[in-house]
């Protein structure tokens, strides 16, 4: 009997139990299914952090203040302090200290009321130097960036977000002032959108960039302190020895040591991992529980594959009759488990890819199908179908024909 | 006169674990090609095990068993299961055919079995349909069928291999007296036609319709009279 042969036997026994085949399917179905979706979801969420990571620049670097110890041995949070300063960006920028750097954005950034007419929209205002464009991966949709001249002489222009563009202007923004705490300032320039996914509490597109002397003359702050320095690194292969660089000078700048650091230093990748990280902890545990719900759906199909044994116990023993081998009647059956579980799992991708097309929208998380994971699921079930299958179908073939006909 | 069947100190003890049973105790026959035969005797004499051992689904614990020159008494179960699909052609009392399938499928599954081309197999099990006087309800399912048909259909199955024996184990103990007769007619037109019938029954008047009877008795042959 051919493969062939069999093939057509296992696909007549799954049709002509065709309520029985569909529920044992329905656990691996569900199973895979699940398994596609979770993956999917899992996947989709780290696209995005990463979609987002990446619009922050390339080869980025960002220096933040914080991670003070104080002399009573309270650690300031992240962020806490005002501890880097212009001179700061100045020292990372010379290029004999921290040959690696391409270029140094100093930026302090506030909130601030921006008033075009009668239209107020609040935003956060970033005061920055001309190399912010580049290292933050920025471009313009209209107008032009300001110029290191610009900084020095503390111009009252600003480039404007474009989403505060839209909320703040209608036709082109590019000549028009508008106003901020009191100080007028010509809008020379509209940023492209960032491409990042807003989240409710920050945009990359809702901002108002201006250099970064005017910033501190309009909200009044006194001092040099900046809110965090973005570097840009030479390369990709670099950035690792920009980032060493960049602590050993910062730290004899301020005097201190790894462990009582007033700064700290994160590069995309560090903010990717912990990102990361904490998706494929997810991942991983819906995933495992979605595997579990295969297994049952597994260990189903090895039930019914035992009932079916008994069920068509005088088949068996008429088939044998009839000249099948015991491998013959073993291969009949595994072939039919095999097809419940290849069958359930192919349904199952077709289920996963519907609930992918379908589930974004509802709950506003990308859901994206990974190939491999879709492959891997039907290979599990055919698998599962094989494995489950083996035991009743060794137990068909070691029926003897004799007790399999008397048997009424 | 070749022989299809030789059987030569057949013993046959079934080993419960508990009590040990001679179902055969030493049984000596031969039936020749073309011969017509039944085999008749009370329940618990053996009968069964005889067949059984004759259909090769059980081989002998001592003895040989010669079936068309081939001893099959030391076979493994695949070599005994090829054995089955080329040489015995199997009619049960309880007909046992497929129900999810037409007749046609029913008769050509020997043939698949057999690894013969698709093609060959429907050719092949409507001729032996036709034989039988079915070929119209090749297309029929066995519950669309009379028990007398489904018997029938079951020869026909049993023939499709063209094998040297045919094998009927009660054959009509499951139909009306209309259809045994239809049946037994059936087998006596196979045998004028050159068939070997060996022929399991212990029913009188079925066993009368044969060439000559064995009777079976207490695990061995009584004796080997014409009928």
């Amino acid at each position: 009997m051919t493969w062939l042969e069999t093939l057509r036997t296992g696909l007549e026994a799954v049709r002509a139990h065709r309520l029985r085949s569909a529920l044992t399917m329905l656990g691996i179905v569900i199973g895979v299914s699940s398994v596609i979706l979770t993956v999917g979801l899992g996947q989709g969420a780290q696209d995005q952090v990463s979609a987002q990571i990446s619009a922050l620049g390339s080869n980025l670097l960002v220096v933040s203040p914080g991670s003070t110890t104080s002399t009573t041995g309270v650690r300031g949070g992240f962020g806490s302090s005002t501890t880097l300063t212009l001179s700061d960006a100045d020292a990372i920028a010379d290029k004999s200290v921290a040959p690696e750097v391409a270029q140094v954005a100093p930026t302090t950034t506030g909130s601030v009321s921006l008033i075009d007419g009668t239209t107020n929209w609040t935003t956060s205002l970033v005061g920055t130097t001309p190399a912010w464009l580049q290292v933050r991966s920025r471009s313009l949709a209209s107008g032009r960036f300001f110029t290191q001249a610009e900084v020095d002489s503390g111009a009252h222009v600003v480039v404007l977000g474009s989403d505060t563009a839209s909320q703040l202007t209608r036709g082109d923004p590019v000549g028009q002032t508008v106003t901020a705490d009191g100080a007028t300032l010509t809008v020379i320039g509209v940023l492209k959108p960032s491409g990042s996914a807003s989240t409710s509490t920050t945009s990359e597109d809702d901002n108002a960039v201006l250099p970064i002397s005017t910033e501190k003359a309009i909200t009044g702050a006194t001092g040099n302190s900046v809110s965090s320095i973005y570097v840009e690194g030479k390369s990709q292969a670099t950035l690792g020895a920009a980032y060493a660089e960049i602590t050993t000078l910062l730290q004899n700048l301020h005097s201190v040591t790894a462990n009582n650091a007033d700064f700290t230093l994160t590069s995309q990748d560090s903010l990717l991992e912990t990102a990361n990280s904490t998706n494929k902890t997810l991942t991983v545990l819906l995933g495992g529980v979605a595997a579990i719900s295969l297994l049952v759906g597994g260990i189903g199909v090895m039930n019914i594959m035992l009932v079916s044994v008994t069920e068509r116990i005088r088949e068996i023993g008429l088939r044998k009759a009839l000249g099948a081998t015991p491998r013959v009647i073993r291969r009949q059956f595994l072939v039919e488990a095999s097809v419940l579980g290849l069958l359930g799992g192919l349904f199952g991708v077709l289920l996963g890819i519907l609930g992918a097309q379908v589930l974004p929208p509802l709950i506003n998380q990308p859901v994206s199908v990974s190939l491999l994971a879709t492959l891997g699921a039907i290979a599990t079930s055919l698998a599962l179908g094989i494995g489950f299958g083996v035991y009743p179908a060794s137990r068909a073939a070691r029926l003897t024909p004799i007790d399999a006909l008397r048997s009424e | 006169m070749t022989a299809i069947i030789e059987l030569s100190a057949v013993t046959k003890t079934y080993d419960t674990g508990v009590v040990k049973v001679d179902a055969l105790r030493g049984v000596n026959a031969r039936i020749d090609e073309g011969e017509y035969v039944a085999v008749v005797g009370p329940s618990g004499s053996g009968k069964s095990t005889l067949m059984h051992i004759l259909g090769c689904l059980d081989v002998p614990t001592s003895g040989t068993y010669h079936l068309a020159g081939e001893d099959v008494s030391t076979m493994t179960e695949a070599d005994l299961a090829a054995v089955r699909n080329r040489r015995i052609g199997f009619v049960f009392q309880q007909f046992n055919l497929l129900a999810s399938m037409p007749a046609w499928r029913n008769v050509e599954l020997p043939l698949v079995y057999a690894a013969v081309p698709r093609a060959e197999r429907k050719e092949r099990a409507l001729a032996a349909l036709a034989k039988v006087g079915l070929a119209e309800r090749a297309d029929h399912k066995p519950g669309e069928l009379s028990g007398g048909q489904q018997q029938r259909v079951a020869v026909a199955r049993a023939l499709v291999t063209e094998p040297a024996l045919l094998l009927a184990d009660e054959p009509t103990g499951n139909l009306d007296s209309e259809s045994t007769t239809d049946v037994l007619n059936l087998f006596d037109e196979l045998s004028a036609l050159g068939r070997t019938i060996v022929l399991i029954t212990h029913e009188h008047d079925v066993a009368a319709r044969a060439g000559r009877s064995l009777i079976v008795r207490d695990g061995s042959i009584q004796l080997g009279a014409p009928a």
